[in-house]
């Protein structure tokens, strides 16, 4: 018995390390994918181009522009029109217009209170926000309005507010789920396609071993990757802090990695070529991933999808790795993570394990 | 000048040679065969005639020359190509007469009265012409390979090519293909290429060009062929020199034996051709079983297995018994019903009507069948193994699901490795096997666990005369060592021979079932098998 379960799972591991093929697609996506997220993918405001009009003739408004700098922004490039202002923007070469108008430092002068015309290219909404919100930091330096009340602002858990960990991991974890659902499907529509289906089941063997043992294989071959993709990229390349126990990670990866094997054999039941295999992987996993809060965060959602994310494992997941990680929560108090992969992993494998077994 | 002149002509698969140094020629109205074992070379040959492939060498037709697919362009509207595969170039959902209308149009024909009468002629030819509103997917076999034909036909091409139009056909549609070709190029003068898998079909060509492994070993008429290969063949004797092969019902030896002679046949020139390469053919060997369970008299019992699907019934009411010690061969033409039968004796397909008993027990539902599995082997079509690891490893795979212990399996698979000569393989993958190393090795897979009844679909399509012969040779030696029951599907007709009794299927019923002695008892004027199954095709009409 045991010495067949072992069996079967090494014929699926020497097939996998055979195929250079898919051993290439899983390391990929182990390593660049998830660097490239990680690095790629840049929600602040950064290395902004910025134009500007000059009625004034200096003064006030050099002084606001000498306070645009690098790393935010590009040194501010002069105008002499509105119109050429425009031109540049709608063709993307300025995000970030200013037009001081010629009354501007005669109006602060006189009343104390003047404007300043801007212009936004807020197709990157983000990044055109966050831009916003710094130059009406700087004005504000400027305003002298005086409330006494002064923001101190402790960054927690992520002290440089940086997102490319934060994506790196999120990465991470969608990668899991979607080489989870896949490379388990494959596995069983490979069979399908190469007309072994058969042979399999002419096996004088018990079909839920066979179905234990292939989807256990590629469990292993996942936290191979969650090792590699841990220690290169999340540790070596992004400097991910690990303030609780990585143990703990392992096992919630290894509980998850069985999650989306049981989508995957879900998948498996259903699929006749490796071609349906992908469709369907893709219009299952979407849903999961942006309901996870992967990319959204939950308390911005609509509060429908609110509810619905309950049932995404990857929720939990993500919310229980980022604890470990990020706030070093006590493996006793990771409960709840545990509990919601657990069970939600447990109906989800269970019903592509009785879906799957029912084609043996 | 010859019509059609191809020279010096080398194919390339990336680096692997399909066809090397070919050369051929045909006159006009000539039909022109390719005989030879898969993967000899016929299909590369054929597309780089029909100017579709990259070639070395040079091929002239009717006076142009061309060496590349750029350069035959100009040909092409004389060119007429159809492809292997029984109804690969029809659309499912289109009619008869739709096809061919599709065919002209993608041809521009001019839609004129003579172009009416040619269609209609044609339609009659092929026996179609109260079938035109029928779509092609509900066509059986035999219709749909003359649709295709016909449609290969459409615009009257001088140069036609066909890549086995009759494998897998049933023996009735096969003469009636025939009778389409021989009328076409007498009347039209057409130049035919085409490749067949059935030996019977090359006393028909005007010269026949044997290929084995790439290369063209001989060329002739099928009676000078038979000629050069004479003195070599004998009635079946034992062998006590490497130059000669004990294969079946023919002795071939090149040194002269005290047997008396026998009529070759084409298969002949393949045995003496290796002999004379100094190839060497294994020897086939089988040692007693381990296992010393006893066989049940009957293995099976079928009384009335049906299976549909929708409409389509692919078996109806088929009875069949198997005894132990007996090889049982189903024929029949694709499409009859074989590989469905089969897999409902599996349980791969659900029974839908009749009764099963498979070794002494009623067979009623899954659970009936799991304690049978360790006593069935089964070899499916093209061999199904595993491409990922070698030979060996697949042989312990299975081993090991079978829960044979590790040293027995590893002696046993030395074992079967040396007898059933593939011991050189077995670091290697299935893929780089040649086909009939890959037929023997899956057998092998299929007798690791000694079992009581053998189950084999096709195991026969496509393999070289040579391995073929030792494949029945094996057959044989298991029933007779063994003492097991073999059931084993085939569409050649003539592999009757080597069964102890045979059972025809046409179209999911069963035509014929007895002894082969008896059948040929019942046909004294039959020369062969396939003009016995002819018989009972023509009865069933």
């Amino acid at each position: 018995m045991i010495g067949t379960f072992f069996a079967l799972v090494a014929k699926e591991l020497i097939g996998f390390f055979r195929s250079w093929g898919l051993v290439a697609v899983v390391l990929y996506s182990f390593t660049l994918d998830i660097y490239i997220t990680g690095a790629g993918i840049e929600m602040q405001a950064k290395n902004i181009a910025v134009g500007y009009v000059d009625e004034t003739g200096g003064g006030m408004s050099g002084k606001i522009l000498s306070r645009l700098h690098m790393p935010e922004f590009q040194k501010p490039v002069m105008f002499t029109s509105r119109e050429a202002l425009s031109r540049s923007i709608y063709n993307r070469e300025i995000m970030v217009g200013l037009i001081f108008e010629s009354d501007f430092e005669k109006n602060l002068k006189k009343y104390g209170r003047s404007s300043i015309d801007m212009l936004l290219d807020s197709v990157a909404a983000t990044q055109s926000f966050q831009a916003l919100q710094y130059l009406q930091n700087i004005l504000l330096g400027y305003a002298h309005i005086g409330i006494p009340v002064e923001l101190k602002i402790h960054k927690l858990f992520n002290p440089n507010a940086t997102t490319s960990q934060f994506m790196a991991m999120a990465e991470m974890l969608s990668v899991i789920t979607l080489l989870g659902v896949i490379l388990t499907a494959a596995l069983f529509v490979r069979e399908k396609e190469n007309g072994t289906w058969d042979i399999m089941l002419l096996m004088p063997i018990d079909p839920k071993l066979i179905i234990l043992a292939k989807s256990f294989s590629q469990v292993l071959i996942i936290m191979g990757g969650v090792v590699i993709a841990t220690g290169i990229v999340l540790f070596g390349v992004f400097d991910v802090p690990i303030n609780g126990s990585i143990a703990a990670f392992f096992l919630l990866s290894f509980f998850y990695a069985f999650t989306s094997a049981g989508i995957g054999l879900f998948v498996a039941a259903v699929s006749k070529s490796m071609l349906q295999v992908a469709q369907l992987s893709i219009l299952i996993m979407m849903p999961l991933i942006f309901l996870s809060g992967a990319w959204t965060p939950i308390h911005a959602m609509h509060p429908l999808l609110q509810k619905l994310s309950l049932i995404s494992p990857l929720r939990y997941y993500i919310e229980g790795s980022e604890s470990i990680f990020f706030r070093g929560t006590d493996f006793t108090d990771l409960w709840s993570y545990f509990a919601g992969v657990i069970v939600l992993g447990s109906v989800l494998y269970f019903y592509g394990f009785r879906k799957i077994g029912r084609l043996f | 000048m010859a019509e059609l002149e191809i020279r010096g002509v080398t194919v390339k698969h990336g680096g692997i040679t399909a066809v090397k140094d070919a050369s051929i020629y045909a006159e006009r109205g000539e039909i022109i065969g390719l005989i030879g074992a898969d993967g000899a070379g016929k299909s590369s040959l054929m597309h780089a005639a029909a100017g579709v492939i990259r070639f070395e060498g040079e091929i002239v037709f009717g006076g142009t020359s061309f060496d590349s697919p750029r350069e035959a362009e100009r040909l092409k509207p004389k060119i007429g190509l159809m492809p292997q595969g029984i109804g690969l170039v029809l659309y499912k959902n289109l009619t008869v007469s739709e096809h061919l209308s599709f065919f002209s149009k993608i041809r521009s024909l001019k839609e004129d009265a003579a172009l009416n009468d040619y269609k209609q002629r044609l339609l009659k030819m092929a026996g179609l012409e109260r079938f035109t509103e029928r779509p092609a997917g509900k066509l059986s076999g035999g219709m749909m390979q003359k649709l295709s034909l016909i449609c290969t036909l459409i615009h009257r091409p001088s140069l036609l090519i066909l890549d086995e139009p009759t494998t897998g056909v049933d023996p009735l549609s096969r003469l009636e293909l025939w009778k389409i070709l021989e009328e076409i190029s007498e009347s039209e003068g057409t130049v035919t290429l085409m490749s067949t898998a059935y030996m019977q079909e090359a006393e028909k060509m005007d010269r026949v060009y044997l290929f084995d492994s790439g290369t063209i070993i001989a060329s002739g008429t099928a009676e000078e062929l038979n000629e050069t290969v004479k003195e070599y063949v004998y009635e079946p004797v034992a062998c006590r020199s490497d130059r000669c092969i004990a294969a079946g019902h023919y002795t071939y030896s090149l040194d002269p034996l005290e047997a008396p002679h026998k009529e070759p046949t084409l298969e002949a020139l393949f045995f003496i051709n290796a002999l004379k390469r100094g190839v060497e053919i294994p020897e086939i060997e089988v040692s007693e079983r381990e296992s010393e369970e006893p066989i049940p008299q009957v293995v099976m019992e079928a009384k009335g297995l049906t299976k549909r699907f929708g409409d389509f019934v692919a078996d109806d009411h088929i009875d069949m018994e198997l005894k132990s010690g007996e090889i049982l061969g189903l024929l029949g033409a694709n499409g009859a019903g074989k590989t469905t039968f089969i897999k409902m004796l599996l349980g791969l397909y659900p029974i839908d009507d009749g009764e099963l008993v498979l070794l002494g027990r009623p067979i009623r539902s899954a659970k009936d069948r799991q304690g049978l599995k360790a006593r069935i082997g089964y070899v499916s079509q093209h061999f199904s193994l595993y491409k990922d690891m070698t030979v060996r490893e697949n042989l312990l795979y299975f081993a090991s699901m079978h829960g044979i212990d590790a040293k027995k399996a590893s002696s046993r698979i030395d074992r079967y490795a040396k007898e059933l000569g593939f011991a050189s393989y077995m670091d290697s993958l299935p893929t780089e096997l040649p086909l009939g190393i890959n037929q023997r090795f899956s057998v092998a897979a299929a007798l690791l666990h000694e079992p009581v009844v053998l189950f084999l679909d096709e195991p026969t399509s496509g393999v070289d005369a040579i391995a073929r012969s030792q494949f029945w040779q094996m057959l044989k030696l298991l029933k007779r060592k063994w003492g097991i029951a073999i059931l084993i599907t085939t569409h050649y007709m003539s592999e009757a021979e080597y069964c102890d009794r045979v059972v025809l299927l046409k179209e999911g019923r069963k035509v014929a079932d007895d002894s082969v002695e008896n059948l040929y008892k019942k046909h004294p004027a039959a020369k062969s098998f396939e003009e016995i199954f002819l018989h009972y095709y023509e009865d069933g009409r």
